[in-house]
């Protein structure tokens, strides 16, 4: 038997909601900031790329979940140990995996998403390429009209400066 | 009574767009002008139909009806009228129906302003319209019926979300609407033409204005949206690149290439497959953030109530918009040979270069926002694609655009002169320069301001070049002072427009760059009679009125006061709000603008002393980024205007027999037949890739969604501990006569340990089904997370103990170490101590029969 899918979905909102629905305000409390601004500004720094597990899409710097919270203060406490800034992403990483990461690992499985906007843009220029050699080239010129035959124009369109558009 | 009504106008509605959808097209195909003629009268009526239904929903709310299930869900009698009115479009079925409302106003408009359209080409695009009607009309009667009755009637509904009680609600969603169900004019024109099988300068000069409104309403939306979530959110944030927000931001990029590739399509008649390409695109893309935002496939901090049934809904009415129209695209984009050659370097090119650059950054967004589902549909686990890479990736895309985007009006249609263009532009550098230098003397010279300098010296680029490119347009400097008059008086509006709409997007470069680089914030427990000092402002807390009452709140107000140099600068007054009707917590900020910085202040929690937390923030800059949207959205409003938007298209040689001719026979003025089957059918194949790709994007999404109904929700981390070692920890015992635990306790026996707490509503769910692990002969260990003790005891007391031992995690760092993200979990250890199962959320007898025990049989041989 399989759990119908409201109930789950009733039990998913009442953990995320238990946890998560309180003070909509503060996400980062004094009580976690930390006396030297270097370090503190490291911790805001690595806190806002890490992804709170119990929100939906927000960082452990903006979310006033619980867990949130222990996060922060734990990144804190390594970094207090003197942990670098890659180590103590390592060390949340390896308790949660790579979901915690906002921004994506560069690995096997991210190759696409790292490389697919640069893949992208070449197509497209690859694309009016084609398009270029396709057309037959560069129009001929034709002679540019005189002051004298624009400003007739204009006169019979009856409609002054119109021409400047298509200058 | 009204409300059935309204519900019976739903209903007609639905057969009169079968009707509109249906016989005008059949009399274009035939050129029967009286079946082509039902399409404006059918229109007019579809509109009145459907304001009826809408206006019924919002009687029901204003009058709080509470016999209708929605005004129950989403309203209560104490909530103002404002809100009243505005919470019909609150919920899901409502904002369907405004969606719906928007699109059948939109078909009103044609029928009744496009006298100036061929018949054949106005009955297609009303028809088109109708199956679009038709479809959302038979997906609210079908799966959002927002007039459902409840009986009995309670007496009182259960109010509307406090986040959505606010003004923001009342402007963000209509334009936002106006906006996505905006460009389904430029889409219905381009099935229209893909049917007829002509694209020509008349038909781009049509869509121009339409695509024009889209396009400003959107741009209105999404920054109303942002400025919303900006004031609302309590840290300044105005732009998360969350799936939601980029729902918003992929038709608007598409929506911008297609507004400009209108322009080669109108003037040069050239690009036409292009355009046409986009014009499917750009509504694709807001049928397709509908179907993000309202089925659940992605996670996001702004979704409706999400149902995978809607879902499945809406993907069936993307998939026969989208697949259809690529299809007919397929088909018959091949025969539609561009006219005007060009150079790469002019005018066209320039647009062209834009429409990379931006259809690519589009694309960016739309694999960034889709590419966890694509991860996790192959199996390859769960990653999240958030602010960072987006930003990582989009900034190199935009800087090469806004660079050209300040050159491209100085070249010339066909062939530019790309030098002469840089030379007329040696102001600009030289602002440019000085912006940059300027910026770097002042800030000094750090990473963040070399960024910073950057950032302002290309708004200065786009700025002063645009203002050149008038300055020059009007003869300024070079003629007498009346030519220059009478040459800005008669420079059509449209390239004010375009002036206006680029010195916009500088502005708004601008704000993004300063509250980027220069956002500071101060935090701290602050007690009445306290001051502190924020980047040059004192601010001094002069006390809290914990008794200030709204219409259906009451609130604790604090009240600063900021002043500079000695100097009063305002009065501050933001506030905790606690709602009655849903029983919710909200914050207000408070925001002194002087419309170069804001400062923003947000008041919090008390610590119990007496002290409360208090958070400041300076963000330069902000207000250019909303001014500046509302710059760019003027500048598309004095577009609109012009002369030739409104009245000027060019009407087509109508002949005596209808334009309409049957599509295998293509105007030969207009449209090429591709020379020879064989290259017709090569370059065909190139035409189905965009078909062949929406296809599996689809069968994700279905995959997807099938994962979804399974349980296995986006949200659903998979466990990284498996196959590792139960993290290290030694936990004092909940019951002092019993032993604690440490990890060395779970080797030598198949234990599964669980982590629960007292005050975790599914713990209380999962409770009962534990004897059953004791029983298969597992060993049970449970670990009280972040758990009052006195609270844990009696919650066993009261449901009894199935733990051999009861540890207490009082801060919760063994659940981190165990990778615990939510109560309760629990993890299957071998008799080595290594993890080998995780189970999210709360055990069932089915999944202690079907996946526990037979694994703990497995791991005890």
């Amino acid at each position: 038997m399989k759990l119908p899918f409201g109930i789950l979905a009733t039990i998913a909102m009442l953990m995320m909601f238990g946890a998560d629905m309180q003070h909509p305000a503060i996400a980062v409390e004094p009580s976690e900031v930390l006396s030297n601004p270097v370090l503190e500004a490291r911790a805001r720094a690595i806190s806002s790329e890490l992804r709170c597990l119990v929100c939906q899409n927000e960082s452990i710097d903006e979310s006033n979940a619980p867990l949130a919270h222990d996060l922060r203060v734990l990144v804190r406490k390594r970094l207090l140990a003197g942990d670098s800034n890659a180590q103590v992403k390592e060390y949340i990483v390896a308790r949660y995996g790579n979901y915690v990461l906002l921004k994506p690992p560069f690995i096997e499985e991210t190759y696409i998403l790292w490389f697919g906007p640069l893949a992208l843009l070449l197509a497209a220029t690859a694309a009016v390429f084609v398009f270029y050699k396709r057309s037959a080239g560069v129009p001929p010129d034709p002679a540019p009209l005189s002051d004298e035959e624009s400003r007739s124009i204009s006169i019979l369109l009856g409609e002054p400066g119109e021409h400047e558009e298509t200058r | 009574m009204i409300v059935e009504t309204g519900l019976f106008a739903l209903i007609l509605a639905l057969f009169i767009a079968a009707v509109q959808a249906v016989v005008p097209l059949i009399g274009a195909a035939r050129g029967d002008s009286a079946w082509m003629n039902v399409d404006r009268p059918a229109a007019l009526v579809l509109f009145a139909l459907i304001t009826m239904s809408f206006g019924a929903l919002m009687w029901a709310h204003v009058t709080s009806d509470f016999s209708v299930l929605n005004v129950v869900q989403n309203s209560n009698t104490d909530k103002p009228l404002l809100y009243k009115i505005t919470g019909v479009w609150g919920s899901h079925e409502g904002s369907m129906m405004l969606w719906t409302f928007i699109l059948t106003f939109y078909g009103m408009a044609v029928a009744a302003f496009g006298g100036n359209l061929p018949p054949g080409l106005r009955a297609r695009v009303l028809s088109v319209q109708a199956m679009i009607a038709f479809g959302f009309i038979l997906f609210i009667l079908l799966t959002s019926n927002p007039f459902a009755r409840v009986y009995p009637a309670p007496l009182n509904g259960d109010g509307l979300n406090p986040l959505l009680q606010d003004p923001g609600l009342a402007f963000h969603p209509p334009f936002l609407y106006l906006g996505y169900v905006g460009f389904s004019m430029a889409f219905s024109f381009a099935i229209a033409a893909l049917i007829e099988g002509r694209v020509d300068a008349a038909w781009a000069r049509w869509v121009r204005p339409w695509t024009l409104v889209a396009w400003c309403a959107l741009t209105l939306g999404v920054a109303m949206g942002s400025w919303w979530s900006y004031y609302t959110l309590g840290w300044g944030g105005y732009w998360a690149w969350d799936p939601v927000e980029n729902a918003s931001l992929m038709p608007w990029l598409a929506g911008t290439a297609l507004l400009h590739s209108a322009i080669v399509a109108e003037k040069r008649d050239t690009l036409k497959a292009w355009t046409i390409f986009l014009a499917i695109i750009t509504f694709s893309l807001s049928l397709l953030g509908t179907f993000l935002v309202r089925s659940g496939v992605l996670t996001s901090v702004h979704s409706f109530a999400v149902d995978p049934q809607r879902g499945v809904f809406i993907l069936l009415l993307l998939l026969l918009f989208t697949g259809a129209s690529l299809f007919l695209f397929a088909l018959r984009a091949p025969a539609l040979k561009g006219g005007g050659l060009f150079a790469p370097i002019s005018r066209e090119g320039g647009l062209l270069f834009n429409n990379i650059l931006l259809s690519t950054a589009a694309a960016t967004v739309l694999l960034g926002t889709l590419y966890p589902l694509f991860v996790d549909a192959l199996g390859l686990g769960k990653i999240s694609v958030g602010p960072p890479y987006f930003n990582m990736v989009l900034v190199p895309l935009m800087v090469p655009m806004i660079l050209v985007m300040a050159i491209g009006p100085f070249l010339s249609w066909r062939r530019g002169d790309f030098m002469g263009a840089l030379a007329r532009l040696k102001i600009a550098f030289v602002v440019t320069a000085v912006t940059i230098v300027a910026t770097l003397l002042i800030a000094g010279a750090s990473a963040r301001s070399v960024w910073a300098s950057l950032g302002f010296g290309l708004a200065a680029w786009l700025f002063c070049a645009s203002l050149i490119e008038w300055t020059g347009r009007i003869g300024l400097f070079r003629r007498s002072l009346a030519d220059v008059f009478q040459r800005a008086r008669h420079l059509p509006r449209s390239a004010y427009g375009m002036t206006i709409a680029h010195m916009g997007l500088a502005i708004v470069l601008a704000g993004i760059t300063g509250s980027l680089a220069w956002k500071t914030e101060k935090l701290q427990v602050m007690y009445p009679g306290d001051s502190v000092a924020v980047a040059g402002y004192q601010i001094k807390f002069t006390g809290v009125d914990n008794h200030v009452k709204g219409p259906n709140y009451t609130a604790s107000r604090a009240t600063f006061i900021a002043s500079r140099d000695g100097q009063f600068v305002a009065k501050m007054q933001p506030e905790r709000r606690v709602y009655t009707n849903p029983p919710q917590d909200k914050s207000t900020v408070a925001i002194h603008t002087n419309f170069v910085t804001d400062l923003y202040a947000v008041f919090g929690e008390p610590d119990g002393k007496g002290g409360f937390v208090t958070h400041f923030f300076l963000n330069p800059l902000v207000p250019w980024i909303f001014f500046g949207a509302v710059v760019m959205v003027f500048g598309g409003m004095v577009s609109l205007s012009d002369r030739r938007h409104r009245v000027g298209a060019p009407l087509r040689k109508t002949r005596a027999t209808p334009v309409a001719s049957a599509p295998a026979m293509p105007a030969p003025a207009t449209v090429v037949v591709a020379n020879g089957e064989r290259k017709g059918l090569l370059r065909g194949w190139v035409y189905l890739v965009p078909l062949l790709g929406f296809i599996v994007l689809v069968g994700f999404f279905i995959h997807r969604l099938q994962l979804t109904s399974e349980g296995d929700t986006p949200n659903l981390i998979p466990s990284v501990m498996i196959g590792k070692p139960a993290p290290t920890f030694n936990l004092p015992p909940l019951l002092a006569d019993r032993p604690g635990l440490k990890t060395a306790d779970l080797k030598g026996k198949v234990t599964l340990v669980d982590f629960f707490a007292s005050w975790c509503v599914p713990c209380r769910a999962e409770h009962p089904v534990l004897p059953l692990v004791t029983q298969a002969g597992i060993r049970l260990v449970g670990i009280n997370y972040k758990d009052k003790p006195a609270d844990a005891k009696a919650w066993l007391a009261e449901l009894g103990d199935p733990y051999q031992a009861v540890a207490v995690d009082a801060h919760g760092r063994t659940g981190i170490n165990f990778g615990v993200y939510g109560v309760p979990e629990s993890y299957l250890v071998d008799r080595n101590g290594v993890i080998r199962f995780k189970q999210t959320g709360p055990l069932t007898p089915e999944i202690i029969r079907s996946k526990l025990i037979p694994m703990a049989e497995k791991l005890e041989q």
